[in-house]
């Protein structure tokens, strides 16, 4: 039943199992979804679905599959209780409302769809309700409700089903997606994806070593004899290099927010931040603020922070074509001699394992972007998201 | 359906959709995992759950140290070579070292219960994946002792997560999801007033409304969760604070905003 449902589920990314899929056949088998579409959206939604994230993609999978039963499915008489708050002209603003979301969908870039999703919040907020508490008045009344719909996200929760296609039309999952841009929180639990246990550190004995006790106990003729080991610890060292430069202002929270999740991840074995003005140089600062003087050289670097180190290097990888190839490029120090390309190579052949974070990557062969396409033949690069950072520190624990 | 159906309690409001999360998670005899932001009731779902039906309530808190092992049973060897050293009686009865864990218990009660297993993201990255058998055929074997538990009657297990960390996929897809939103006014006013019904309206809709004025903020750090209301409004009912200076003097605002640099900004923005 429903296979092709199942099909677009997977083609938008979904990864429903065929156990999964079973299990919503027994559901169905057990009359959980009665005749009605939105009870089978929501049943389905729960087994099929196993995170908010998700929620979005199944949304559009669900309104691509059946959007032609919409009209259909107001049934059962359960559904027309749910329903006794609306009425046909909410089916008809319904469409209509669609439409502009699909209009307005066209316009956003995923790259900032929270940024204007906050500023569309905010329009609305004047548009519709005049007041300063858009949400509530939204929640109050089922057409305020739906009224979010074309600007807004609800505050979510509610006291009867919504029928799913103004769920869906809502988006309201949207700013659940992994793939936008992120917070602390996240990103100190992707940083904790990097981690190699490791007993064989230099610390002290604190933890009992129970089959050692009990073999020396019973060699000892049966008294207590007591062995302790080492606790397994993290031997993961981690090199942050940053891109302070200019281009790179507007990402200074998030950058913030990366460099403290960092340091808030204690469990590393050791932890080295430097930064570094557009390109990678003879000299990293020890500040943001890349003043002249307080910075380290790169090859005292090479020698003091070994190879076994993972290096996250953080940047726009917008540098001039000359600030990349030319042994003169670097407008704010000295280059040492080399230019920056010759820099980043010498990164590479040093440390095993390198990653490449980027803020505002163009997604897939951007050959405008000519210094970030040289640096994506170099480093394996990832934009900067829940879903970038975690693919880059899966990247950086894989042996290659 | 079941026999029995949850449909919230006195003191539990649950949307609809959360209700029928828990009636097909135990007609399908499957795990139900929620997951919400912190405040909107997950732990006390379960509660409501085992109150609704009858039923005992186990509760497994999961802490970063938690191992799966110790919910499923404890061999005490430290104990039982301390009594070996000293002669006790009944050391060579390994069963008497055997300590069933929360899960164990659960199994092995006469009848069927609650089981919570609290904030399931908080222990090791594998916990999940230690547990998937157990989980699934509802039974484990005791090496000690060689002695399998199974349980007797299939418990009603309910999971929380904070979102701290992924789930492992073959984890999650043994169970049924459902994310708790956060609630909106209408659904806020029914929670507040199932535990205070003699609340006064106008006191109530002032607080909600700087609960959601302080909510949208947009650089907020804590956002201010359904908990921390009730707390403010019964603070609010105690200390017999007048309805119109709610909103000028905020009174008690630290009930419902933790962090100094949220509190500066409560203070300097323009809630009315």
């Amino acid at each position: 039943m429903f296979i092709q449902f199942f099909e677009t589920l997977r083609s938008k990314g979904l990864h429903v199992t065929l156990g999964e899929w079973l299990t919503l056949q027994e559901a169905l088998d057990k009359g959980f979804c009665g005749s009605s579409l939105t009870q089978f959206y929501y049943v389905a939604r729960m087994i099929l679905v196993k995170s908010e994230t998700d929620y979005d993609k199944y949304d559009m999978a669900f309104e691509e599959c059946f959007k032609a039963a919409e009209r259909e499915t107001e049934v059962g008489a359960q559904m027309l209780r749910w329903l006794d708050k609306s009425d046909m002209m909410e089916l008809a603003h319904e469409q209509a409302r669609d439409h502009l979301n699909k209009m307005e969908d066209l316009q956003i870039d995923k790259e900032d769809v929270e940024e204007k999703f906050k500023a569309r919040l905010k329009d609305q907020d004047s548009e519709h309700n005049g007041g300063s508490y858009w949400i509530g008045t939204m929640g109050k009344t089922s057409f305020g409700n739906m009224g979010g719909n074309v600007g807004g996200v609800r505050v979510g929760g509610q006291t009867g089903y919504q029928s799913a296609f103004s769920v869906i039309g809502a988006r309201k999952y949207r700013d659940f997606r992994d793939d936008r841009v992120i917070d602390n929180r996240q990103f100190q639990m992707a940083f904790r994806k990097l981690r190699q246990f490791s007993s064989r550190l230099d610390i002290p004995e604190t933890e009992l070593d129970i089959n050692g006790t009990v073999d020396k106990t019973c060699n000892n003729g049966g008294c207590l004899q007591i062995v302790m080991q080492k606790p397994r610890k993290n031997a993961v060292k981690l090199l942050l290099l940053m891109d302070s430069g200019g281009t790179m202002i507007p990402y200074s929270t998030l950058l913030n927010d990366l460099f403290q999740a960092v340091h808030k991840s204690n469990h590393y074995k050791d932890v080295k931040a430097y930064y570094f003005h557009n390109c990678i140089y003879s000299k990293l600062y020890k500040t943001p603020e890349c003043e002249n003087g307080d910075w380290i050289d790169t090859e005292w670097m090479f020698r003091n922070v070994d190879s076994d180190y993972k290096v996250i290097i953080v940047g726009d990888a917008a540098m001039a074509p000359e600030e990349l190839y030319s042994d003169t490029g670097n407008y704010r120090g000295p280059n040492g001699g080399l230019s920056g390309y010759e820099w980043l190579k010498l990164i590479k052949r040093h440390y095993k394992k390198v990653v490449w974070l980027n803020p505002k990557m163009a997604p897939g062969k951007a050959p405008w972007r000519e210094a970030e396409t040289a640096i994506k033949e170099m480093f394996p690069m990832f934009k900067l998201t829940v879903d970038g950072l975690n693919r880059a520190m899966t990247k950086l624990m894989v042996n290659r | 359906m079941g026999l029995q159906e949850f449909q919230g309690t006195d003191n539990y409001v649950a949307s609809e959709e959360l209700m029928a999360s828990v009636n097909i998670a135990i007609a399908l005899k499957k795990p139900l995992l929620i997951k919400g932001e912190p405040g909107t009731g997950k732990t006390q779902l379960a509660e409501a759950v085992a109150r609704a039906l009858d039923k005992r309530l186990i509760i497994w808190n999961i802490k970063s140290t938690t191992k799966a092992q110790e919910g499923l049973y404890v061999y005490d060897t430290i104990q039982r070579l301390y009594d070996g050293q000293f002669g006790e009686e009944g050391v060579d009865d390994i069963a008497r070292y055997i300590k069933l864990g929360k899960l164990g218990e659960a199994f092995d009660s006469e009848e069927q219960v609650v089981l919570l297993i609290d904030e399931i993201d908080k222990a090791d990255l594998e916990f999940p994946n230690d547990l998937l058998w157990e989980l699934d055929q509802m039974e484990f074997y005791i090496n000690e002792t060689k002695r399998t538990i199974k349980a007797k009657h299939r418990p009603i297990v309910i999971i929380t997560s904070n979102a701290e960390k992924e789930l492992p996929d073959a984890f999650l897809r043994r169970c049924i999801f459902h994310y708790i939103d956060f609630p909106d006014r209408e659904l806020m006013e029914q929670i507040v007033k199932v535990h205070f019904p003699e609340v006064e309206g106008h006191l109530l809709q002032n607080a909600m409304d700087v609960f959601y004025a302080i909510r949208s903020i947009r650089d907020i750090r804590k956002k201010p969760s359904t908990s921390e209301l009730i707390d403010w409004v019964n603070a609010l009912q105690i200390g017999g604070i007048p309805t119109e200076t709610i909103k000028k003097a905020l009174p008690f605002v630290g009930v419902v905003v933790k962090k100094d640099e949220d509190l500066e900004l409560v203070k300097h923005s323009d809630l009315s």
